[in-house]
């Protein structure tokens, strides 16, 4: 456990993962698309619109899952000032962001066909919204914050009350009338996915996993590398 | 082959366009992740090789920076 914490094996790490996902990404990313774009079958009410939930949903869990990832490793690093901590933030946010893009246009897609507007200010999309803002103001915080304390301390003061946003976000459609549908999937109650959908949803979703694997990984040695650079200057 | 199954009964414009640009924005990211990467090694190794070269040995047998200089010797 403890070489986990030492830089020059996790960038060796960082090395091998990235060829193994990058190997295995693109026959997932095909699978997927067949499943989702062509096998799997259309909703009774939505007709054809509901393969754009096997990109939507996918890409809004992956950009919740990032801040709680990012607002779990701020904490971690203002308590504890840990080095590497600072790298995986760094390197989870543009990705958070991006994806945070994808599910509010893919969303936003989707709701003119099925809710006939582009866009609602419901509690759900506004919400969402916010997340963007959140992701910008954080990249902001470390890119232009010279001072390393002052930047760790505002990383850490906009991602916890990020992590108030996603509270919003998860009960959105249940403290509020939304336009936005409940989930349907939960860990808690019973998912009222067909089978037939949850195939093609879990295959993007994995998909988009080894992406997201892919580009961290590859930020990481970006981030590493600068500190690198940054040692080699000052000789 | 029908072109029916790329329409998707007059639903095709919203499906393959979000699809779309989520393989555009998906692409775009890891084409300039890429290039970033490449880039920063290159310049990494440079001015590594810059250094005298009691300085440039000493970097070399740093972990990372083998790691590095392997990397791109790949690439």
């Amino acid at each position: 456990m403890i070489k986990f914490l030492n830089p020059s094996y996790v960038f060796k790490l960082s090395g091998k993962l990235l060829s193994l996902f990058k190997a295995v990404l693109l026959p997932i990313v095909v699978v997927g698309l067949i499943f989702s774009l062509f096998l799997s079958p259309k909703d009774y009410i939505q007709g054809d619109t509901v393969r754009i939930m096997y990109i939507h949903v996918p890409s809004a869990w992956i950009s919740l899952l990032s801040f709680a990832a990012i607002s779990f490793f701020c904490i971690l690093n203002f308590l504890f000032k840990l080095k590497n901590v600072t790298l995986i933030y760094k390197s989870l946010a543009p990705i958070g962001l991006t994806f945070n893009i994808i599910a509010i246009v893919t969303g936003s897609i989707w709701g003119q066909p099925t809710w006939g507007t582009w866009w609602a200010w419901d509690a759900r999309l506004t919400s969402m919204l916010i997340l963007m803002f959140f992701y910008i103001a954080f990249i902001f915080s470390y890119k232009f914050i010279n001072n390393s304390d002052r930047s760790i301390k505002a990383c850490t003061l906009i991602s916890v009350l990020g992590l108030i946003n996603l509270v919003i976000i998860k009960y959105s459609v249940e403290w509020w009338s939304t336009l936005h549908q409940p989930s349907s999937i939960s860990l808690t109650r019973e998912t009222t996915v067909h089978f037939s959908m949850l195939i093609p949803l879990g295959l993007m979703l994995l998909a988009l996993i080894m992406y997201v694997a892919v580009i961290f990984l590859m930020k990481y040695r970006i981030e590493t590398i600068r500190i690198k650079r940054k040692g080699i200057r000052k000789l | 082959m029908s072109f029916e199954i790329f329409l998707m009964d007059g639903y095709g414009v919203y499906v393959w366009s979000s699809f779309g640009f989520t393989f555009l924005v998906c692409l775009f990211l890891y084409i300039r992740t890429k290039k970033t990467l490449k880039k920063l090694e290159k310049d990494f190794i440079k001015e590594a090789q810059n250094l005298p070269e009691e300085q440039f040995e000493d970097i070399r047998q740093q972990k990372i920076a083998k790691e590095i200089l392997i990397s791109h010797s790949r690439s």
